[in-house]
């Protein structure tokens, strides 16, 4: 390695970075020491680790605007006792995200940098409508988390930039969901991972959507939002007619590729199942009507407790 | 059965375990040693490819690199079951990862940056990794330079009994196809060898192999060295599941390497080359049928076998003699038939990973006897029940049914589990149950015309007691299990008693860990050593105590004469006694263990093992149909294990065998994507994690072998053989669809879920004769 710096201020690393163009930023480590061991980064650039700026930090509630920092880790936002309230979707992403090991170390300016088509937080960010502000040596600029990344591993940053934050508004009347289709239940990437958000008109049974987004992670180069969803949602509360409109676009808005975790058939299939389930979900959030607490990670109820076997 | 044991039975912590959870164990990889250089090899990354040359000129240019070796500048023979390999490849790569040339050089940096250096150059041939396409005529040939027709390596043929009598008296038919697929041990500790040559010529390997007189016989055979002058040397090994079994191309490597440098070398693959340069699971495609009467008696069973072996022999070629077993044995059978090809493809090659065999014949067997009991009318279990192995039965394959305890295995999990209330009455929230049975050889395994493993004791002058075995410790436990053998026989306090077992220069033969039969042969030989011990003795005790030997007794290390309480002595002062007089001697024994065993005939038939361990599943599940998502919601396992020596470390090899096999049910798998395994990563893989595993509640039976040592028989594999049968099981009952192959991925699932895989049932295959009309 060819140097390493921590700077203490986000001016200070704005400035290093200007002067040492070949520099990486280093939050975590959990994406970059991977990619620079397996030659996908370069293993020789120097690091500029940006965890020692206090600026870049916590978890923080305004009202109902929530402000992530960009060294936030993963544990902390899932740990959060307002955000599993009010941004449910995110803490549902984050408890998934690899394992305890992996979400203290794993940050969330990490994981839209590195902008897997996989990457956890992207799309339960993008249904909050989340905004990213962006620090670089023109100064600062902002732009949805939504138009972050461009393509698999590669995001709007210009040369010197760095993610400083990630803001979000939480409303009343609003709900939202992660879910997500693995092959195992733990330490895995999405094989398709799906976030919805709504905001209803009141609570209860008959709350009808005012607004409503659906993302889609792992199925097309970069998480995506579905389209045209108000026209088939507004207006009403989300009957099974209705999610299955919500199904069908959402299946058609994946362009999704066969691997390891799912073929391209299958995953086009599952994005529409979650999608059905997490607005379901995200509906009753807003509505009043979740009794609390995380979905199962697929949105099936859970099974009641096995007969025998001990626990 | 006695149960006035002071040691044996009971729950012992395993006696490595705390150096080992607090980091303190020493591996290979953790050796220093003066002048120990990094070896790193070239592989080949073509499936199949001639090679027309290897120029390493600029690798041995730079600096820091002290040899290259190839084909070219090697003198090597072949290696392997079959010898169709040879470690540095010579004319033919037949797949990825294939060793064509290697370094060594002072860091593993160095030696890397110099095998960039070596440059290869390849003539593509066409590659085959499907084994159906291998076999077709005009398929490209994978060892052109063998007289073999269609890549067929070796074919296993069994039958016994007339298979079209059986067929007319069967009242139900089930057929069927399963397959398995390629899967890895992945042990923690990838594979290390450490190999360096003294002044003197002599040759020291270090490495975690668990065969290591067969290993060190291979060695010199291959590399023309006299292997009196070979030393293997075992640290504590991080793990095998039977990756650690054979000899593998880079064990040569590191040899030649040390030759050439002049001092020794280390190679220790990285993950990559663990799944990809290192023995797998091979994938066996079975066709089976069976065949039962109206009332449940089967009538037989006939297999059609394809094994995906890869692109060498190893002793994976052998996988088939253990499904041959299940498949002929497995049940009260009778009239069985087995047609098995090994068959070459350009594909990283099958080894012995634990089950061998076994949980790709029970997945096939085990379904098929749940389809045929639901075809039948009847309840799998008592199909089971039925046609259970008793004691004193023997298979068509000679097998020699002692100790059983089958029908207990499959009555506790049964009631355990809640069967008859809740199997087939859960559907409507896609949940099932599913269960299946296993026969595994648990009295060794006479593969090799020694069965037979030494054991050694000596008791010095603080009264410490070490056993010497021939056998390794390779996390399965039976370091402890054979000093507490050892502790019992003697009646002396476990904490006594030490097991060294690492040197072929110190400790007696043996075969090797493998086959389960760990505890069992090297148990027996432990006893057999400390019951002669424990004769010294009481020898030694009795002339102090003037009173006859065989009138005292010992235990806790105290020796006494019934019914005289002040007649005692502590048996290390016998010891002392002994050794601290003019003519002194000391105590030192040793035997050697064979099971009364036979190696199987050209017509597999024979008493391969001196016992057989059988064990039960019942898997519980959850289906999410639209997503295809699997939860194991529990696992009931009972296992006659004959005694369980330590019932804890019993648990353990059980438990862990079954997180194995739900790994293998659900997630496992190296998918071959143009001839490579595109993920070679413990991320993709999919091994369960602590949230896959399902609550375990195990049951041990004990059913006291005649031949076992304190009626013990062999548990390491009988954990992994039954989850992905018994899961297959419970998700048909959960969804009424029959899982053809495992792992059971979601998309599998989904698919067979809307194409309505079922099971293929003849009822009445033929016109039941009219009884009237003889
Ligand atoms: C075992 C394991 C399991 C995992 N499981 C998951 C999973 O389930 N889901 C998932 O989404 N991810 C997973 N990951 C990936 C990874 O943990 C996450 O993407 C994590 O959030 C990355 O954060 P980090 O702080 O470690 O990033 P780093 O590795 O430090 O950085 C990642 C990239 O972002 C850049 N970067 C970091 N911070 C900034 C910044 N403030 N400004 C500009 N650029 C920046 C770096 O230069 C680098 O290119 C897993 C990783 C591992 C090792």
């Amino acid at each position: 390695m060819n140097g390493y710096y921590r700077p203490g201020s986000v001016r200070e690393a704005v400035a290093f970075l200007a002067g040492n163009p070949e520099a990486v930023v280093i939050a975590g480590g959990t994406d970059l020491v991977i990619d620079r061991r397996l030659g996908r980064a370069d293993p020789q650039a120097p690091l500029v680790d940006v965890t020692g700026i206090d600026e870049l930090r916590g978890v923080r509630w305004d009202g109902d605007e929530l402000h992530l920092g960009a060294t936030a880790t993963v544990r902390e936002i899932e740990s959060d006792p307002a955000v599993i309230v009010r941004a449910s979707a995110l803490a549902e992403a984050a408890r998934v995200l690899g394992s305890v090991q992996i979400r203290n170390m794993a940050t969330l300016g990490g994981n839209l940098c590195t902008a897997s088509p996989a990457a956890e937080l992207a799309p339960p960010l993008m249904v909050h409508d989340a905004v990213a502000a962006i620090q670089g040596p023109n100064g600062e600029r902002r732009q949805a988390v939504a138009d972050f990344a461009t393509g698999p591993r590669t995001t709007i940053l210009g040369t010197g930039e760095i993610l400083t934050n990630v803001r979000l508004r939480a409303p009343a009347l609003s709900g939202s969901c992660y879910l997500r289709q693995t092959v195992r239940w733990a330490m895995d990437l999405a094989g398709v991972g799906v976030a919805a958000w709504v905001l209803t008109d009141r609570t209860g049974r008959e709350a009808a959507v005012q607004e409503a987004r659906v993302a889609l992670g792992a199925v097309a180069p970069t998480a995506v939002l579905v389209p045209g969803l108000e026209s088939l949602l507004a207006g009403a509360p989300p009957t099974t007619e209705r999610l299955g409109a919500v199904s069908a676009a959402a299946s058609a808005a994946c362009e999704p590729i066969s691997d390891t975790r799912g073929t391209a058939e299958h995953r086009r299939h599952v994005a529409g199942v979650l999608a059905a389930r997490a607005l379901s979900i995200a509906h009753a959030r807003a509505a009043g009507l979740w009794p609390g607490g995380l979905a199962p990670v697929n949105g099936r109820a859970p099974a009641a407790a096995s007969s025998g076997a001990r626990a | 059965m006695r149960s006035d044991y002071a040691v044996v039975g009971k729950r012992i912590p395993k006696l490595d375990a705390p150096d080992k959870v607090t980091g303190r164990t020493t591996y290979a990889d953790d050796l220093k040693m003066s002048g120990l250089l990094a070896g790193a090899i070239k592989r080949s990354p073509y499936p199949h490819a001639r090679i027309l040359s290897v120029d390493a000129s600029a690798a041995e240019a730079v600096p820091g690199v002290y040899a290259v070796v190839h084909a070219g500048n090697v003198t090597q023979r072949p290696f392997g079951y079959g010898h169709d390999n040879i470690p540095l490849k010579d004319r033919v790569v037949r797949c990825v990862g294939d060793e064509v040339a290697a370094v060594a050089a002072v860091d593993a940096a160095t030696a890397q940056s110099a095998l960039d250096l070596i440059s290869v150059e390849y003539e593509l041939l066409p590659a085959v990794d499907d084994p159906f396409e291998a076999l077709q005529p005009g398929a490209p040939r994978i060892h052109d330079e063998l007289d073999i027709e269609g890549n067929v390596s070796m074919e296993w043929n069994f039958q016994t009994g007339d298979l079209a009598e059986a067929e007319r008296r069967s009242a139900v038919i089930v057929s069927g196809s399963y397959s398995s697929p390629q899967a890895a041990p992945a042990p923690i500790e990838t594979h290390v060898v450490i190999a360096g040559f003294d002044a003197d010529g002599h040759l020291e390997v270090i490495s975690p192999v668990h065969m290591v007189f067969m290993y060190r016989k291979e060695l010199a055979d291959c590399l023309g060295l006299d292997w009196r002058r070979v030393t293997v040397r075992q640290p504590p090994v991080g793990g095998s599941f039977g990756g650690k079994i054979d000899i593998d191309a880079h064990d040569f490597i590191a040899v030649m390497l040390a030759r050439a440098a002049g001092r020794p070398v280390k190679l220790a693959m990285s993950r990559e080359e663990e799944f990809t340069g290192t023995r797998t699971r091979q994938p066996i495609h079975f066709r089976l049928r069976t065949g039962a009467a109206a009332d449940g008696t089967l009538q037989f069973r006939h297999a059609e076998v394809v094994s995906d072996n890869g692109a060498y022999n190893a002793w994976g070629s052998h996988a088939l003699l253990v499904a041959m077993n299940t498949v002929t044995s497995m049940y009260r059978v009778g009239t069985s038939r087995l047609a098995a090809k090994v068959v070459y493809t350009n594909k990283n090659y099958g080894g012995s990973v634990r089950g061998f065999g076994n949980p790709q014949a029970t997945f096939a067997v085990e379904q098929q006897m749940e389809e045929l009991a639901d075809a039948l009318g009847m309840d799998p279990m008592d199909l089971r029940l039925k046609n259970a192995n008793r004691p004193g039965d023997v298979t068509p394959q000679g097998l020699e049914i002692t100790s059983c305890g089958l029908s207990e295995c499959l009555e506790t999990v049964r009631r355990k589990s809640g069967w008859d209330q809740r199997r087939g009455r859960m559907r409507s929230q896609h949940r099932g149950l599913g269960a299946a049975a296993y026969v595994h050889v648990g009295g060794g395994a006479r593969i090799y015309g020694s069965d037979g493993c030494g054991a050694m004791i000596k008791i010095d002058d603080s009264g410490r007691v070490a056993l010497i075995s021939g056998s390794s410790e390779l996390g399965q436990g039976s370091e402890t299990a054979l000093a507490m053998i050892v502790a019992e026989t003697l009646g002396v306090p476990l904490e006594a008693v030490s097991v060294s077992h690492d040197d072929t220069d110190v400790k007696p033969w043996d075969v090797g860990v493998h086959a389960s039969r760990t505890t069992f042969v090297a148990g027996n030989a432990a006893r057999m050593a400390a019951a002669k011990a424990r004769d010294e003795l009481l020898e030694a005790a009795a002339e102090v105590l003037d009173r006859p030997a065989r009138s005292l007794t010992i235990r806790d290390g105290v020796i006494s004469v019934p019914g005289e309480p002040t007649a005692t002595l502590r048996y290390e002062k016998a010891v002392r006694r002994r050794l601290l007089r003019e003519g002194s001697s000391i105590i030192m024994t040793s035997a050697f263990y064979d099971p009364p065993t036979q190696r199987q005939d050209e017509n597999h038939i024979g008493n391969i093992s001196a016992s057989y361990g059988f064990g039960a599943h019942v898997a519980e599940v959850e289906v999410d149909p639209d997503t295809g998502m699997v939860r194991v919601l529990g696992l009931w396992a009972a296992h006659d294990v004959g005694r369980a020596i330590n019932p804890m470390s019993c648990e353990g090899q059980i438990e862990g065998g079954a997180v194995m096999g739900v790994g293998l049910a659900l997630s496992e798998e190296l998918p071959v994507e143009d001839g490579r395994f595109p993920a070679p990563n413990l991320h993709d893989y999919g091994m369960p994690t602590a949230m896959d595993a399902p609550p375990i509640d195990v049951t041990l039976i004990e059913t006291a072998d005649e031949l076992g040592p304190f009626g013990a028989k062999g548990i390491g594999e009988g954990g992994i053989i039954l989850p992905p049968a018994a899961i297959a099981n419970a998700v048909a009952d959960a969804v009424g669809v029959r899982p053809r192959s495992y792992p059971i991925r979601p998309w599998r699932l989904r698919r067979w879920i809307e194409t309505g895989e079922r099971s293929h049932v003849d009822k009445h295959p033929h016109p039941v004769p009219d009884e009237n009309a003889r």
